[in-house]
């Protein structure tokens, strides 16, 4: 999947990979991606949360070697 | 300027009714599926996620004059929350150290009954409504169905001048890791439950223990469960007076029958246990559930959850009059199939045929309690 950004959260503790996730997201155009790396196990409900409710796109997440991936489409 | 709350203070606010004020701010699934109640708590949900940008949205639904606490999953997020709404000019902000997380491990001890011969505490789990007991005499203490948080029964015995010498679980449970099998192992108390329950490492069956006796304790065991039948759960009778009814009997009603898939096969058990050796008890027994599901609804005067056995069955169809098969029925139909979360893995724990690290058994047991839910609105 082409990222148009990627950012690291790995290590970080809530609420800092949403706060980066969406200060990255903030910088997009509509239909831009932005790729997110984190180690918090409750990143994976709140991103699919906030995404849902800001109208961004969930498009894809894994989960490596205690990483989440995750893929964000920027909505409209 | 912000202050920090623990659960033991969230807890002890709770048990007095005092007013709090709760901003929820984990996500919205997780609070529609559990938080923090009481009497006196109002709360509202916000996801942090909704308040990175600032907080002058929220602050005209935030009451001035109550005590606020702000809420999350582990704490980060209510402390980021708590200091915003500190600079925009609350004042007693507080957030919760540990968040729900701690909120799920807390216990409150509460004394439920004392004469010449014993003295009996309540621990409630207020997080997820599981309670287990104490129960002491001459220097010994019998503990029924303990948490994982064995270090609160050694320093409640050890308050009460008492070595705990027996356990016992009322079944194996499925919304919680018992704390049974460890705490039998720090004390070289005996641990008793029930064989047929399946848990593979060395325990007292109670199938061959039915009265257990140490000081001036006469406990018998009531067994809700007839041979070659999957689910069960017995009640324990002390001294005439107190019965811990497990899963059993409920300040609300009769227990959920359907975690075993044979709710059948359990509901006519539990019409011989009912019918049989409860309805020959006292209207004055105490009955000691080992679950609640509304705390404000299921607590009495004295702060503990329980109830005369008199009052629950004059307040229950299902326990007046009926014949087996009527009963059968209603209480087949009153099943639920909503499960614990994790149970599958809770129970593979309890029986001893799974480990988990202390982080892994933390998070199985996060979110609600299922057990006893759906009595409360028959």
């Amino acid at each position: 999947m082409n990222s148009t950004k990627v950012i690291d959260a790995k290590g970080l503790a809530c609420p800092m990979p949403i706060v980066r996730t969406k200060k990255a997201m903030d910088e997009l155009a509509p239909g831009e991606i932005l790729e997110v790396h984190a180690t918090d196990k409750g990143s994976k409900n709140d991103l699919t949360a906030w995404a849902g409710s800001t109208g961004h796109e969930l498009l894809k997440s894994e989960e490596e070697a205690g990483v989440f991936k995750f893929w964000i489409k920027k909505g409209e | 300027m912000i202050t920090m709350m623990t659960a033991k203070d969230v807890g002890t606010m709770v048990k007095h009714k005092e007013e709090l004020f709760i901003l929820d701010v984990r996500n919205q699934t997780d609070y529609q599926d559990w938080r923090i109640e009481g009497e006196q708590v109002e709360s509202i949900n916000i996801p942090y996620f909704d308040l990175i940008d600032g907080v002058d949205g929220v602050l005209d639904q935030i009451p001035a004059h109550k005590k606020l606490l702000v809420v999350c999953a582990k704490e980060g997020s209510s402390k980021f929350v708590a200091e915003q709404l500190a600079e925009a000019g609350l004042e007693q902000v507080a957030y919760l150290q540990g968040g729900m997380k701690s909120w799920s491990e807390h216990l409150e001890q509460v004394l439920v009954f004392a004469d010449e011969r014993m003295k009996v505490y309540q621990f409630l789990r207020l997080g997820k409504g599981c309670l287990s007991y104490m129960v002491v005499s001459g220097g010994e203490a019998l503990v029924i169905d303990p948490s994982r948080f064995t270090d609160v029964y050694l320093d409640a015995a050890k308050h009460e001048g008492a070595k705990i010498s027996h356990i016992v679980d009322s079944h194996l449970h499925a919304d919680h890791i018992s704390g049974g099998k460890q705490l039998a192992q720090m004390t070289g108390a005996d641990y008793y439950m029930m064989k047929s329950e399946g848990a593979v490492f060395s325990f007292k069956p109670l199938e061959e223990h039915d009265r257990i006796r140490f000081a001036q304790v006469d406990l018998r065991v009531l067994a809700v469960k007839t041979p070659g039948h999957t689910p069960g759960s017995v009640s324990f009778f002390v001294n005439d007076k107190l019965l811990f009814s497990g899963d059993t009997l409920f300040v609300g009603g009769l227990g959920r029958p359907d975690l075993g898939g044979k709710a059948a096969e359990w509901a006519q058990d539990l019409y011989d246990t009912v019918y049989g050796k409860m309805a020959a008890m006292a209207d004055d027994v105490i009955v000691l559930p080992g679950h609640y599901a509304e705390l404000d609804r299921e607590v009495n005067e004295s702060g503990y959850v329980g109830a005369q056995l008199g009052v629950i069955r004059a307040a229950n169809e299902l326990m007046k009059q009926q014949d087996k098969k009527s009963f059968v029925d209603q209480v087949v139909a009153q099943a639920k199939t909503e499960t614990p979360p994790n149970f599958e893995e809770i129970i593979a724990i309890n029986r001893g045929v799974e480990e988990a690290t202390a982080e892994r058994q933390q998070e199985l047991e996060i979110g609600p309690n299922r057990c006893a839910l759906h009595h409360t609105h028959e």
